[in-house]
């Protein structure tokens, strides 16, 4: 079994446009930043073909995380047992250390029949929230018998009816699941400016010692206090600025850049990915 | 059922219909839209990707439509994204309103993705590929399918009309590359025989001699060989593998 502090240094996010890019400038000095890659095994368990080729090829030359996105720990219908015995079989199969896991929830019962809607979706922030995916988180952790990271995710609509604010909520769900922490800086950022709060004051309460590594990403403007969280586009500088705090308050700590859509050549990413490398080497002095 | 997962289960129906079910109350408007918005849209282009065919036969206009009666009424159960395209075919089995072959069609089309992802081993090849003393062995990612339109040729222009059954061999080459070979019926079943039964080359021809009753055994072996041996220029079949 692959172990943790596997995943260290600079990390990028794995997708298909990028594979044959990085296949190419292996073990070139200008991607030599990159440390290891992140995946959705919803994209990967049970693909065959060049899929399959292409995983295998990275699992023998880089560390990989798993960052899934349709567990659904906070939705409304039973956890997916069956999903995650086979996200389990294939962490064990390709020796993958980690898994982590988003703070909110991809499904819901309509007509009396569960069903996911795919996508990342705003946990109300009561007690009640608090306690019910705690417990799945326990229950995930049970079953994969390791420990998994939630991550604190962006929002767009804060629910009339949440009693707490979100850094309140993300502390109480860690305490009560004893899970770890995957901090996303970019959501921290983007939260802060659609729901008003800030973003350094948020940071400052984070539980160091539950953070095990970060993502860093761009996000579109579509008014001034509404940020969409698209991975589409630059890094921008309070991002960068909240990153160096956070290593200054907590020392430093693996960080992935995502790129999901809009993704340009290699070539082009890597300078965030080499900013990454110098903010931690920065933070090291 | 919780207070939280009341609110949860009014947010998704709204996110589902916008349309037939209200936003929870108190939530502004702009900020919905944002879920209106991006999680229709992921939906959308994963159907849209995976069926571009069907997408053009409807027109846009009524694919969207019928993309957004799929987001509202179906409940998919996979949470593997690229099965979504699986969820849609379970869905359009439902709807009652579209062209006979559509059905088939969108199949043809998930065929397509399908195969390309689909895990497969390889068997244990001879060293000399013998088609008739062994049995000839298919790409191991293939499906031989059986519809009743040509489904491979439909596009703006064409329509078909009338049914017409149509055998295709689709398969995964060793390049990862997706073909298709449009069957006779006679090929069809032969490859069928074979895949389906433990059979050699010569045994399945003559099996199959028989059910079409063919008047000249040897005939039907020696074309049936020219057919075997086609296909595996074509890289359909990869080799041969001893019967047990």
């Amino acid at each position: 079994m692959a172990l943790l502090n596997a995943i260290k240094g600079v990390g990028l996010g794995l997708k298909r446009e990028l594979i044959p890019q990085i296949q190419n400038l292996y073990q070139n000095s200008s991607i030599a930043n990159i440390n290891f890659v992140e995946i959705a095994p919803e994209n990967w368990i049970g693909a065959g073909g060049k899929a399959a080729q292409d995983l295998a090829w990275f699992t023998e030359r880089y560390p990989v995380a798993c960052h899934g996105l349709c567990l659904s720990l906070g939705g409304p219908d039973p956890l997916n047992i069956n999903f995650l015995k086979q996200v389990k079989a294939f962490l064990a199969e390709h020796k993958i250390p980690l898994y982590t896991e988003h703070l909110s929830y991809c499904s819901d019962i309509q007509h009396g029949k569960a069903g996911y809607l795919y996508d990342l979706l705003p946990i109300p922030f009561t007690e009640e929230a608090v306690h019910y995916v705690a417990k799945r988180i326990r229950q995930t952790q049970d079953i994969l018998e390791q420990r998994i990271a939630v991550e604190n995710t962006s929002f767009y609509v804060s629910a009339p009816i949440s009693s707490m604010d979100e850094i309140t909520f993300l502390n109480a769900v860690l305490a009560e699941a004893d899970c770890n922490l995957h901090l996303d800086i970019n959501n921290i950022y983007v939260n802060s400016i659609n729901f008003g709060f800030d973003a350094h004051a948020f940071l400052r309460k984070i539980p160091k010692e539950c953070i095990v590594y970060s993502h860093i990403a761009g996000h579109y403007q579509e008014a001034p206090d509404l940020l969409v969280d698209t991975h589409g586009e630059d890094v921008i500088d309070p991002v960068w600025e909240l990153l160096e705090n956070a290593y200054q308050l907590f020392g430093t700590f693996p960080t992935l850049l995502e790129r999901d859509t809009n993704i340009p050549p290699l070539p082009e990413l890597m300078p965030e990915v080499n900013k990454i490398a110098a903010i931690q080497e920065k933070a090291l002095c | 059922m919780l207070d939280f997962q009341r609110y949860q289960l009014e947010f998704t129906a709204h996110i589902r219909s916008p349309k037939t079910a209200k936003k929870p109350a108190n939530v502004p408007d702009a900020r919905m839209a944002v879920y209106r918005e991006i999680v229709f849209n992921n939906i959308f282009g994963s159907a849209s990707a995976c069926f571009p065919v069907c997408r053009t036969i409807l027109g846009n206009r009524a694919w969207l439509k019928l993309t957004r009666q799929f987001f509202a009424l179906h409940q998919a159960t996979t949470p593997i994204f690229r099965e979504i395209p699986q969820e849609f075919l379970k869905f359009i089995a439902t709807v009652t309103n579209l062209p006979v072959y559509f059905q088939q069609l969108a199949h043809y089309e998930w065929v397509e993705l399908a195969i390309g992802l689909q895990t497969a081993t390889t068997p244990k090849l001879s060293k000399n590929t013998e088609l008739l003393d062994e049995s000839p062995a298919l790409a191991p990612a293939h499906m031989l399918l059986e519809y009743n339109y040509p489904v491979h040729k439909i596009s703006a222009k064409f329509k078909p009309k009338n049914e017409e059954k149509t055998y295709l061999l689709v398969f995964r080459n060793n390049k990862f590359e997706v073909k298709f070979i449009e069957l006779n019926p006679t090929t069809f079943q032969l490859l069928k025989l074979i895949h389906e039964n433990d059979m050699t080359g010569e045994q399945a021809l003559v099996s199959l001699s028989e059910h079409i009753q063919h008047p000249d055994t040897n005939a039907v072996i020696a074309f049936g060989l020219e057919i075997l041996q086609d296909l595996t220029e074509q890289g359909a079949i990869i080799g041969s593998v001893k019967t047990n």
